[in-house]
């Protein structure tokens, strides 16, 4: 499991439904109350270094969000977006539990993200 | 913006009139489908048109009385999923001490020449038909979305006046839309997908101003156009 994340052990204290997916799966049913999760970023959008977590499938979007956004230190005039699928941006109430079984494949779900400034 | 498999040209974040009335096309089919509420609205004697949705969103009482903002604010914000509320045995006793207080959101999807890409209208009013104030409308954004709304340079959420209809309504101003569509319209160049551009950025801006699209939307029926393009319905074929 890598280690080389910067900063956010911070954050993942504070956030221990999101966890470090480890590199290999122990095979199996550590019941699924979590899903593997792997972020893509698009656009400029800074690549995290720690690209594949663990979260727990009751997350909401907006928790993912918010959690992505503190890892990568975003301005609070910065907007993230999450697609999932691609090109469908999730509701922010929407649990990623609900993603993963609508558009995981390979036992993970990918989903890509980008920020923007403020609207307007 | 539609661009199918095997183009290459660069994803452009301008959509033209032609390619907004057929990706609205596919969306209301799959409305149709499922039953989400859409419908085109032409206007009489013209060849200009909106797609439209009308919403009843339940708020507590509170919300339009003051603003509660602490309550507003809750990340964990129960959805307004009247059903679930049902379903709740408590609800029953709940809903004799508090009811809910009802808002009507109307949503018009209109296409703006100005721009080369769709626009987000919408009135919002209590049940007995008083509009809701631009304050209120501001308390009930997404708190996703709302400090950073707050923060736009410049108003981000406005009143406007209807283009069609002349009368008085919300917009979620639309300058950044290439900031958020140009990343997925890369994305799915890039993978050689197709994707539908009124899905995409529905998704993003729908909830913002608690407009749900459903994750059906999302699935290749609604997306995939004919290589030759036409207006067909016939022509219409599913992707893999």
């Amino acid at each position: 499991m890598s280690d080389n994340a910067e900063s956010p052990t911070e954050t993942q204290k504070d956030d221990p439904s999101i966890q470090h997916a480890a590199t290999e799966h122990t095979g199996a049913s550590d019941e699924k109350k979590k899903i593997d999760v792997l972020l893509k970023a698009v656009g400029d959008a800074p690549i995290m270094k720690t690209k594949k977590w663990s979260v727990e499938r009751g997350r909401t979007v907006q928790s993912l969000a918010q959690f992505i956004s503190r890892f990568l230190k975003l301005e609070a005039s910065e907007q993230l977006f999450i697609y999932v699928n691609q090109s469908f941006a999730p509701s922010p109430d929407q649990e990623v539990g609900v993603l993963f079984e609508c558009f995981g494949s390979d036992g993970k779900l990918v989903l890509h993200y980008c920020k923007s400034q403020a609207w307007g | 913006m539609m661009f199918m498999a095997g183009e290459r040209n660069p994803a452009s974040c301008y959509l033209d009139e032609r390619t907004f009335r057929l990706c609205c096309q596919l969306f209301l089919q799959h409305s149709e489908t499922i039953q989400d509420g859409w419908s085109w609205e032409q206007i009489k004697g013209t060849d200009e048109g909106f797609m439209k949705k009308t919403v009843l969103m339940p708020v507590k009482p509170s919300f339009l009385h003051k603003q509660h903002e602490c309550s507003m604010q809750d990340e964990n914000m129960v959805t307004d999923d009247v059903q679930a509320n049902v379903e709740d045995e408590t609800a029953g006793v709940q809903a004799v001490c508090e009811i809910h207080a009802v808002l009507r959101y109307e949503y018009h999807v209109l296409y703006s020449c100005s721009y080369q890409i769709p626009v987000l209208y919408f009135r919002a009013s209590t049940l007995d038909g008083r509009p809701l104030s631009l304050e209120e409308v501001w308390s009930n954004v997404h708190p996703n979305y709302r400090q950073r709304l707050q923060q736009g340079p410049w108003d981000t959420l406005t009143q406007q006046e209807h283009p069609l209809l002349g009368q008085p309504f919300f917009m979620l101003h639309p300058c950044r839309t290439e900031e958020f569509m140009k990343p997925a319209l890369d994305l799915a160049q890039a993978e050689n997908k197709r994707m539908n551009y009124i899905v995409t950025w529905l998704s993003v801006v729908g909830p913002v101003v608690r407009l749900d699209v459903p994750l059906s939307y999302s699935s290749s029926a609604v997306i995939s156009l004919s290589v030759s393009d036409s207006t067909d319905p016939e022509d219409v074929q599913r992707t893999c």
